[in-house]
């Protein structure tokens, strides 16, 4: 089926821009049935538009799904309206229904936004990404060009890592016991780290202004990355879903 | 406002950005699990973490959006890298860096002493409650807990972005490699560097 590539090949500024609007859109809903319709419906898109490897998806959502539930009691324990009727005592403690809806409501907001970021990384690729920020959203090039610069050391850099850690152990540095010994200590990994960035950063820029690198905007690109109607449909169809489940949170509650 | 850039300048910041990524994202793991644990409050003790790129570049190189740029730049990689809070990430990161920035632009880019790094970690903190309280819906909670969390952000902003921040880019100073940076031509006359041994 080959809607099925549809959100891989859909213009990266676009979906950035769409996943920031449905994520600053769905902060002001404060039912639990909003976020909960677009959760749903975010992972139905998935399932229709793209192959996203949902093993991968869900040892992303686990970590996530911990956060839900600390918000979930903290909100229990420190709502800011305890009006409505109560629903639920435990002692002296007592659950409202404004309360569980409201607590219910941010942890469903934690999933919806989780997997709205999903879609977002699991179906874009990360130098198209940079490329197109670049030729759709007039990033400036020194910047778009320091970041991929910056991406390709990325193996590198954990390398490194792990290269210094070895160096210690060898001569016999250990690891720490208490937490803020072992935040200090993290300065003897970093300074290394750090130093070594430095050095290959002022390598790349002299080896780019040797090829004649300046900075500034061109013309014609060697990828170019365009926008065509399908971008817009798909744009429409989240916005669609927004919309929806907006006006469906407030008719259900 | 990139013109008065220098290339290396900007390569810097993008590879310090790498580093600080990686950090930032060790920290999103490690504030996740807590939070199951002691909800949304597990953030804010370490929250300065996501700060200190943005106090490094500005102290290292001193220029007018050092702070925004680095801050910005170290979420896109972090979006890049690909991780569950997604593209706000560079949201998050504009408008954080945009608190440090205030700071050192209230100082006019000339004093980069302790406390101003301390303020621009405050800075930081500041914008960023601000925003979080609109996006992760600090609304619905109690006022109380609510002071409870701004109170150990913004301490979290001045101790671990402004002074780890300055005891980090001092301990790289000392190793030699800021030569060519303003760091070096700046502190260079009034300071004595120490000669430690480092790595």
């Amino acid at each position: 089926m080959t809607s099925r590539t549809w959100l891989h090949d859909m213009n990266p500024s676009l979906k950035f821009i769409i996943v920031l609007v449905s994520m600053l859109t769905l902060a002001w809903f404060f039912n639990p049935w909003t976020p909960l319709l677009f959760f749903l419906g975010v992972i139905l898109l998935q399932l229709l538009f793209s192959r996203v490897n949902w093993k991968v998806w869900s040892l992303f959502m686990i970590p996530i799904a911990f956060t839900a539930i600390g918000y979930l009691w903290t909100t229990l324990l420190f709502a800011a309206d305890t009006s409505g009727h109560v629903i639920w005592t435990w002692g002296k403690f007592e659950v409202t229904n404004t309360q569980w809806n409201t607590a219910l409501s941010l942890s469903f907001r934690v999933f919806a936004f989780s997997s709205m970021s999903l879609l977002f990384a699991l179906t874009t690729d990360p130098v198209k990404f940079v490329m197109s920020l670049m030729q759709q959203l007039r990033l400036s090039p020194k910047l778009a060009y320091g970041v991929m610069v910056g991406y390709q050391f990325l193996p590198v850099v954990k390398d490194e890592f792990i290269l210094i850690r070895h160096a210690h152990r060898l001569r016999g540095v250990g690891e720490e016991k208490h937490v803020w010994q072992r935040l200090l200590g993290m300065r003897r990994l970093l300074i290394p780290l750090l130093a070594g960035a430095v050095r290959r950063a002022e390598r790349s820029a002299f080896a780019m202004e040797a090829r004649g690198f300046t900075g500034e905007r061109r013309s014609a690109y060697y990828e170019p990355i365009s926008i065509n109607a399908r971008d817009w449909l798909l744009a429409t169809i989240i916005m669609v879903l927004l919309i929806g489940s907006g006006v469906a949170g407030f008719l259900l509650h | 406002m990139l013109k008065s850039w220098k290339l290396k300048e900007v390569v810097l910041m993008s590879v310090f950005a790498v580093v600080f990524a990686v950090v930032y994202l060790l920290f999103v793991q490690v504030g996740n699990i807590w939070a199951g644990v002691i909800g949304p409050i597990a953030y804010e003790w370490i929250f300065g973490i996501w700060f200190i790129v943005s106090i490094i570049c500005a102290y290292i190189i001193r220029k007018p959006g050092a702070a925004l740029l680095s801050e910005t730049m170290a979420a896109m990689i972090e979006v890049m890298i690909g991780n569950a809070v997604g593209p706000r990430l560079i949201l998050t990161g504009l408008v954080q860096g945009l608190g440090a920035e205030a700071a050192f632009a209230a100082t006019g880019y000339k004093r980069y002493d302790w406390w101003v790094l301390c303020l621009a970690g405050v800075g930081s903190a500041v914008f960023s409650f601000a925003y979080g309280f609109l996006v992760s819906g600090y609304a619905a909670l109690d006022p109380s807990l609510l002071v409870l969390m701004f109170t150990l952000r913004v301490i979290s902003g001045a101790v671990i972005a402004g002074l780890g921040g300055k005891y980090l880019s001092d301990g790289l100073l000392a190793t030699g490699a800021l030569r060519g940076y303003s760091i070096s031509r700046d502190t260079g006359k009034n300071h004595k560097i120490k000669g430690e041994v480092i790595g």
